[in-house]
């Protein structure tokens, strides 16, 4: 927010230099983030927070300035000579809606001339951002800046009645704002009305039609206070903010709804002449009882974690106009109007902590709360499952929850997609980010595909993250890992292009970190896939993962080019740490065969191992393949297959002959199983 | 012929292997020469042996059969020389590059993230999680932030059907911590939020950590100690942290917590805009309204939180350029940090 520091020191006696000023103004809590020097003058940009609208104004920042130090609040007062009609003669108030509109002031003054502001007050207004118009207007303005009420001049004959009602509006109502624009009213907008017809949206923007214009001469002033929450929904709905409603909606100070009005009528009399009418229209002069708060000087020192002297307690206090009492340990505090923000003790811990400035207050570790510290929830599952993509070469990539409906479709046929509707946002930022993430795999291959247009010869991406489904009772989140694999892999001088056994040796290595076991790998029939290149993972039931090429239609619907090869893992079947049990180093030696099987393309090697363990002797160890060959003299469907058996006894040497006659047993009782042949 | 002729064949065997040394080519001759299959001229003496008679065929057989594996014998050994010989004279290219393995990389705010998980670990706080679905009482409402708050304006919030929405800031799971564990509470929260919200520093999308300190006595210092000791270990042991007091609807105090700009080191320079302080996060001492949401008893307890961007934090250690290239899964940035761990 931007204020003048020459206004600022017109309400201060003995301001101390700008940059102590400013340095000063941080500290307690008004960042000065710019200061720009306008001629003699300085424009500062400071950050107020939104919970104090008190000081949204030069008045109430140089009270915190004088607080902090930087000189002494200068007294208030205005003097302002009333002419001798009476208010009441010229105008009528009612207040309908008391809740809304808690307190309306308005004075009346006749026979000004609007015209141009002097240009003090015009430059005043400008350095603070805001446009100069006329006298009468410039003065409402020139006051909230000054003080911080939001102030609204009506030309007082334009106004049926001449009469003020303040109600809630009707349903549909409309009303020309100030800026020109037809507005349509909600019920719960509050509204300024004269005898006929709303002439301003309270707390928002005035309307168009009583507004000042140069040949006005009779104004009606409001000063009012209006409810924050309903000048905060009307804001809403309609989408205008104004440098009133700003203020209003963070809570504008009851008091002041009454002083404000003096003082912008003595500038309107000063800068348009004219006479103010007797007296002041108020619909609730009597103030609601001020809040107090009691606090303990001892629990403040504790609280702080050192000892704040109560000398400079109540001084800080005071300055803030807060009428502090002490009573033993105890002090009691009287909030004034313009305080929205206090309520508790420990709000005014901080009135003090902030004066006494956070630099002071010395710096103590607190002591440790007994046990280590553990990692909760999923993360031991996500870190692991981020060390297994390091482990297999992987880069980690983060990419956005948020997908279009396409890469939704073309990856919600995989069955780790397809476990509840996809999440819609209300509000989405582009129709790009219109739905939450069922599968990792749009974004990383969407990353995959930019990274091979720009020329990448290898990718290898993965990510670790939550996938959300739609459930009847809301919304579930799964963790899920997922890798792409494209172009290239191998060293420099032995490449060749990502096949399948890549990415399931990937998935493999993935396992292997969470002790899955008994994967039972599976042709996929996923339109994910391409048809004969994909895979899906069980374990048990379920479906944990699904590994394979990218199908056609799913890479184009991507952007993808052909030959990008995918795998996505559900880390809900993920435990999150295994600790090896020892098995016993075996004691005596193995027996390696070979075995040469041919069959056709139909027997997968899944099948084929499975009958090799159930026709061999349990001391078969592992059975692991050494190469497959096709080509010239083997059938078109069929393959050479050899499988390099291991065999060792956990309890004795075995003698070569033994091998023998179990291997040509394996053999026979291979070939009465299985369709094979060994020639 | 006789043995006599085969003791000359050997003769001229030695002769041709000692001419030959180590050359391969020249080993190989030999080997032809002698033991070819087709032609050698041991081949040809087998063929000799099937023409003699009868008588002679036990005392040559026995003969040829000597020559035979000594030849074999010599000429593997021959061999054998010949091979090292020949890797002797063929050097490796040691400047070519190796055949490594593929090297995986952990992404910049994985990094980060650890990085501040390692050092709150080690000071005994415990690393918590929760959904980032959320709900508006764990979002907004328990930290004291009610419908029509303007503190809402600041976080605009993507919402969800149901009456749900993506959380906006970790601080729900300090909600969901103090409604599940009585105190003492020592947590930090890292994590994934959302705000609609799209520009060169802003991403719809981005992570946070937030810590909270729950028990008897916990002060004002103790907050600052924390955050320096933090900061310090995160940063630079040589940087300043102040704190500038703020506002938060779930803090009361609150602080803004800014750290030495580390480009310039206080001097001045575009990153900090010249004030020489950066914004590294934000703090205060947890609101009782917020205490009493939970149904932590504020009489008894007082506690601390704060919060940090770790995007943020990560394109200030690593002087990356612009936020959104973190969510690009840019290879060319991603393999920038392979052998960086944490």
């Amino acid at each position: 927010m931007k204020f003048s520091l020459a206004w600022l020191r017109d309400h201060l006696d003995g301001a101390v230099a700008a940059e102590e000023m400013a340095r000063r103004l941080t500290s307690v809590g008004f960042n000065v983030e710019v200061r720009e020097a306008q001629g003699e003058d300085e424009v500062w940009d400071v950050e107020v927070t939104t919970n104090r609208p008190d000081a949204m104004n030069h008045r109430g920042l140089a009270r915190e300035a004088a607080t902090a130090g930087c000189g002494t609040l200068r007294p208030f007062a205005t003097q302002l000579a009333e002419g001798a009609v009476a208010i009441g003669e010229l105008a009528r108030l009612t207040v309908e809606d008391p809740e809304g509109c808690p307190r309306y002031c308005a004075r009346v003054i006749r026979g000004v001339t609007v015209r141009p502001s002097p240009p003090w007050l015009a430059e005043r207004l400008e350095r603070c951002g805001i446009r100069a118009v006329n006298n009468v207007v410039d003065a409402t303005n020139y006051v909230l800046l000054d003080v911080g009420q939001p102030l609204h001049a009506f030309d007082l004959a334009r106004l049926a009645g001449p009469a003020i009602h303040v109600r809630r509006a009707h349903g549909g109502e409309q009303i020309t704002t100030l800026d020109g624009i037809v507005r349509t009213l909600h019920g719960d907008d509050v509204v300024i009305c004269d005898a006929r017809r709303a002439v301003a949206i309270a707390g928002v923007m005035g309307g168009a039609e009583s507004e000042i214009r140069p040949t006005t001469t009779d104004v009606l002033i409001e000063s009012a206070y209006f409810d924050p929450l309903a000048v905060r929904r009307t804001v809403r709905r309609l989408g205008l903010k104004t440098e009133a409603s700003h203020r209003f909606e963070r809570g504008a100070d009851r008091a002041m709804a009454r002083t404000a009005l003096d003082r912008v009528a003595a500038l309107i009399l000063e800068l348009a002449g004219g006479e103010v009418a007797a007296g002041v229209l108020d619909s609730a002069p009597e103030l609601p009882p001020a809040r107090r708060i009691a606090f303990s000087l001892q629990r403040l020192s504790a609280f702080a974690g050192c000892p704040i002297p109560e000398e400079f307690v109540l001084r800080v206090l005071s300055a803030l106009e807060l009428e502090p009492q002490r009573e033993g340990d105890t002090i009691t505090c009287r909030v004034p109007s313009h305080r929205v923000d206090l309520e508790l003790p420990e709000d005014l811990y901080e009135e003090v902590l902030r004066h006494w400035g956070y630099d002071a207050v010395p710096a103590v570790l607190p002591p440790s709360a007994g046990g280590p510290g553990l990692r909760l929830g999923s993360w031991p599952v996500t870190d692991r499952a981020r060390e297994a993509l390091l482990a297999a070469g992987v880069a980690e990539a983060i990419t956005y929850a948020f997908v279009p409906a396409e890469w939704d479709a073309a990856t919600s046929g995989s069955p780790l997609a397809s476990r509840g509707g996809a999440v819609a946002v209300e509000n989405p930022l582009s129709a790009r980010m219109a739905l939450l993430r069922r599968s990792l795999l749009g974004g990383l291959v969407d990353a995959a595909a930019a990274n091979l247009r720009r020329g990448a010869t290898r990718v290898r991406l993965g990510e670790v993250g939550r996938v959300f489904f739609a459930t009847d009772s809301g919304v579930r989140e799964e963790e899920r890992l997922a890798v792409v694999l494209a172009g290239n892999t191998g060293a420099w001088d032995e490449t060749r292009a990502v096949d399948f056994f890549d990415i399931k040796g990937l998935v493999e290595g993935v396992f292997g970190e969470f002790a899955v076991r008994d994967a039972l790998w599976e042709p996929a029939a996923t339109p994910l896939l391409a048809p004969g290149a994909g895979a899906v993972v069980r374990c048990g039931e379920g479906v944990v993962a699904v590994a394979g090429r990218l199908a056609d239609e799913a890479a184009a619907a991507l952007d993808a080019p052909p030959g990008v090869w995918v795998a996505e893992f559900d880390l809900g079947a993920a435990s999150p740490s295994i600790a090896p049990v020892f098995r016993p180093l075996p004691r005596f030696p193995a027996v390696v065969a070979d075995l040469t099987v041919r069959h056709s393309l139909d027997l997968s090697w899944g099948e084929l191992v499975a009958a090799v363990r159930a026709c061999a002797p349990p001391w078969l160890e592992d059975v692991a393949p050494v190469v497959r060959y096709r080509g010239e003299g083997v059938g078109r469907h069929e393959v050479k297959t050899t499988l390099r058996l291991t065999y060792r006894h956990e309890e004795r040497s075995l003698t070569q002959e033994e091998v023998n006659a179990a291997h040509f047993a394996l053999m026979k009782a291979l070939a009465e199983r299985l369709p094979v042949s060994f020639t | 012929m006789s043995t006599d002729d085969l003791a000359r064949v050997r003769e001229e065997f030695l002769a041709a292997l000692q001419s030959a040394g180590s050359e391969p080519e020249a080993v190989e001759a030999v080997r032809v020469r002698f033991a070819g299959r087709r032609s050698g001229l041991l081949r040809q003496l087998e063929e000799t042996l099937k023409s003699l008679p009868k008588e002679e065929k036990p005392a040559f057989g026995k003969a040829l059969n000597e020559l035979k594996r000594f030849v074999e014998e010599r000429l593997a050994a021959a061999q054998e020389a010949a091979a090292k010989g020949a890797a002797a004279a063929e050097t490796v290219d040691v400047t070519l590059p190796g055949r490594r393995p593929p090297a995986g990389s952990l992404h910049p705010v994985t990094l980060v993230r650890r990085e501040v998980e390692e050092i709150f670990l080690r000071m005994g706080y415990s690393v918590a999680d929760g959904p980032e679905v959320e709900d508006d009482w764990h979002n907004f409402e328990a930290l004291n932030i009610p419908p029509d708050h303007p503190a809402r304006d600041d976080q605009d919030t993507f919402y969800l059907p149901g009456r749900l929405l993506l959380r906006t800031h970790t601080s729900p799971v300090q909600i969901r911590t103090m409604e599940q564990q009585r105190p003492p509470i020592r947590v930090i929260i890292p994590g994934r939020v959302y705000r609609r919200d799209s520009d060169l520093r802003h991403s719809p999308m981005f992570h946070q950590v937030e810590g909270l300190v729950v028990d008897e006595g916990i002060t004002f210092a103790h907050l600052k100690a924390t955050l320096e000791a933090f900061l310090k270990v995160l940063f630079d042991s040589r940087l300043a942290v102040r704190l500038r007091p703020g506002f938060f609807p779930f803090t009361e105090p609150s602080a803004e917590v800014d750290i030495t700009c580390i480009m310039c080191a206080g001097k001045g320079c575009p990153l900090c805009t010249g004030s020489g302080w950066i914004e590294i996060l934000g703090a205060g001492m947890v609101d009782p309204r917020v205490f009493a949401a939970c149904g932590v008893d504020p009489q008894r307890y007082t506690g601390f939180a704060f919060g940090c961007g770790l995007d943020r934090v990560a394109l200030l250690k690593y002087s990356l350029p612009d936020l959104r290239l973190l969510f690009s899964g840019d290879e060319r940035l991603l393999r920038q940090f392979e052998g960086v761990r944490r």
